[in-house]
């Protein structure tokens, strides 16, 4: 009950929410503008700061050559885009608070999604009740793309159809590798990474001798020295770089060097050739680009084009996640194009933009993309094949599958034991 | 047998490197009676402190550990005043207010690395990295040797200086009773900031050796404020002598849980063991550290 003394403080209240309400409502009805306004979404502190930062340079370069030619060209005009950045500090949860702040306050048109997996399965659920639709540069698990988001998209294929490929391309050397012992770190990420590697393995025909799935910043050298024991050919890792520095440097420190040595994602990052130096050498990898293939489109030019663009503008060497998330732009960007829709979009276009995206099929710099509209996958890029590489002498090469390789697999490495 | 034995070794080494963390804390907390929150980016710093000197001067970080000791001494002088100023204060929830202090301190410390240094994985070498002792099959890393010994060597010098020393007696008289420890002369306020200081300088020293194990960025500091509190209700609170043991213990349930029943589940048997030790002994595994 509201007292004769306390009335007018009560009206202060209330005109206080009024006036506010009223802000927002003129805001929102104001918010005619003539550029895409874009949500960013990714981890930009905590563990997975490195990843975060990886997919923030592949946004910023598709804003700057976007806006560089123009915009985007929706019915014959052109549109400019900016991005708006949140930070889901490398935790789903933070990444959900994130992501809602992010449509309910800024009222972006659409958003380019986090690094990691994790984060983005936090998001995916925020963006789903919205319905605004999101395009993931990083996000590798399957497990995101099995739960059949509506509104969320991926650039790069999952990781269980490419880290399996590894093995496929090592069942093929000489001297023949019988066995493999298996290490990932429990992320989704890293642990889909561990299971594809295994999955992949049983198919090649290897005996698996070990899988250990390992909280990420634990120490390494029990399990190491547990791998020590076991002999296995090949030791595969899952895991993020600064995951393979610490099982790298566990290995160093208590001399053990196996003939093969697969970590999925990341060797050819100047953190993990910095940290590691000589030990990166024979790293086996796998990856969906490489600035070597020929493939290119308007916004960037070629694959070699794209590195010099981000040579100049961050002095590092892209990778495929870097390059996934500009080409997740211009994923938007032709479906926004297909469909005809202008900024800002109101939540009808929303809807529009999604069934466009499930119709995109374009050719980047990065190789073609197009969604996946059914099955395990759903709305996840089934366009690209993977390639193994591997480190030799600081530098990423082609070893495989078929002619995809440029030379042959170092199998065993020197000394490898 | 070899993997037994490795991982028995792997255990004790390990423990080695927390108990350098967690020596100074556990002391910290018998005199101030505080949890130090922002122990980790002391670390942190400590790691940093090592890389940097290691990359301008190009000189093995090992070398690098009496100047890092002194430096972070210094800078532990120099905040122990705010802290000192919370728990001497009038105001209410006094804990409470340096529980806040030292998050903050944590948070502070860790978002200004952050921006000064970015969050790239920095790794330094020693002259032990990278080469191991083998003895019966059981590969021993030499810098993790080097680590345990001079964890054991701190942990002996720190106990003559508490049994052995006027000081020590001092700081023993503070952490028992502070009132009475006062009305015999002890200059409390004193005592109290050079055990900071010391717990600062120590705790230094273990970040380069940690860097110099595994790599320093930014946000390596939770997890060690995380062993660092377990090892010390283990310990008991404010019981010194104990934390060798605790330490070692801790190293011991880690690696062999990581390599006999799943690393996965390796902070889940951890924290259980915890919950029954000190349902058994709640003052720590030698009932000696404050109840």
């Amino acid at each position: 009950m509201v007292t004769s003394r306390g009335f007018p403080r009560f009206l202060a209240l209330v005109a206080a929410i009024a006036a506010t309400m009223l802000f927002i409502t003129s805001a929102q009805a104001q918010d005619k503008r003539d550029f895409y306004k874009v949500g960013v979404i990714t981890s930009l502190s905590g563990a997975m700061v490195y990843g975060g930062n990886v997919t923030r340079r592949g946004y910023d370069l598709w804003e700057q050559q976007v806006n560089k030619n123009g915009g985007i060209e929706v019915g014959g005009k052109k549109y400019k885009v900016k991005l708006v950045y949140a930070d889901a500090q490398s935790n789903p949860q933070s990444a959900a608070d994130a992501v809602q702040r992010m449509i309910s306050r800024d009222n972006v048109d659409f958003i380019l999604g986090p690094y990691a997996s994790s984060s983005t399965l936090g998001a995916a659920p925020i963006t789903e009740r919205y319905k605004v639709p999101m395009i993931t540069g990083s996000a590798e698990s399957p497990s995101i793309w099995a739960r059949h988001f509506k509104y969320t998209f991926g650039a790069v294929p999952a990781v269980d159809r490419t880290a399996g490929e590894i093995m496929t391309v090592l069942a093929k050397q000489r001297p023949e590798i019988k066995t493999v012992s298996i290490i990932g770190m429990n992320d989704p990420f890293s642990k889909s990474t561990a299971e594809a590697l295994r999955d992949g393995a049983k198919k090649a025909g290897f005996k698996v001798l070990s899988y250990d799935i390992t909280p990420p910043d634990a120490d390494m050298t029990p399990l190491i020295s547990k791998a020590r024991s076991l002999k296995p050919d090949v030791l595969a890792v899952g895991g993020e770089p600064n995951n393979h520095i610490a099982v790298v440097k566990a290995m160093e420190s208590l001399s053990y060097k196996p003939k093969g040595l697969v970590m999925h994602y990341g060797v050819n990052t100047p953190d993990f050739q910095k940290a590691v130096g000589k030990a990166a050498n024979y790293v086996i990898g796998a990856t969906v680009w490489d600035p070597s293939l020929p493939y290119k489109d308007a916004v960037f030019g070629t694959a070699q084009n794209y590195v010099k663009l981000s040579e100049t503008r961050y002095n590092v060497k892209p990778d495929y996640t870097q390059a996934a998330s500009s080409a997740a732009g211009e994923a938007f960007a032709a479906a926004l194009n297909t469909a005809d829709l202008p900024p800002p979009l109101s939540a009808a276009d929303k809807v529009k933009l999604v069934d466009a995206l499930e119709n995109v099929r374009i050719k980047t710099f990065y190789g073609t993309i197009g969604f996946e509209k059914q099955g395990p996958w759903y709305h996840d890029n089934a366009e690209l094949k993977p390639i193994v590489t591997q480190m030799i002498d600081g530098k990423q090469v082609l070893v495989g599958p078929g002619d995809l390789g440029t030379q042959k697999i170092v199998y065993p490495q020197p000394s490898g034991q | 047998m070899d993997l037994l034995l490795q991982t028995l070794v792997n255990g004790i080494l390990i423990g080695g490197v927390y108990l350098i963390i967690t020596l100074g804390f556990n002391l910290a907390f018998g005199v101030l009676g505080v949890i130090d929150f922002a122990v980790g980016e002391w670390v942190m710093l400590g790691g940093f402190t090592g890389y940097w000197l290691n990359h301008y001067l190009g000189l093995d970080p090992l070398l690098f550990l009496p100047v890092t000791f002194v430096v972070f001494v210094i800078v532990g002088a120099l905040v122990y005043p705010m802290l000192a100023r919370l728990l001497k204060g009038r105001q209410h929830a006094r804990l409470l207010m340096v529980f806040v202090f030292t998050f903050g301190l944590s948070t502070l410390l860790k978002g200004g690395a952050l921006t000064a240094w970015g969050f790239n994985q920095r790794a330094m070498d020693s002259f032990f990295s990278a080469r191991s002792v083998e003895l019966a099959g059981v590969y021993m890393p030499q810098i993790r040797l080097v680590a345990f010994f001079f964890g054991v060597l701190i942990t002996v010098a720190v106990a003559w200086m508490l049994y052995r020393t006027r000081f020590g007696l001092s700081v023993r008289a503070v952490a028992q009773d502070e009132g009475k420890a006062r009305l015999m002369g002890v200059n409390t306020n004193r005592v109290a900031a050079l055990v900071y200081a010391l717990y600062a300088g120590l705790t230094g020293m273990a970040g380069v050796l940690i860097g110099v194990i595994y790599t320093v960025t930014p946000q390596m500091g939770v997890q060690y404020t995380i062993f660092a509190f377990f090892i010390a209700v283990l310990a008991g609170l404010g019981y010194v002598p104990g934390v060798l043991l605790a330490a070692l213990l801790l190293g011991l349930i880690q690696a062999f849980v990581a390599v006999y029943i799943g690393s996965a589940y390796s902070l889940l048997i951890v924290f259980l063991s915890l919950y029954l030790i000190l349902l058994v002994a709640p003052r720590g595994i030698l009932n000696r550290g404050r109840a």
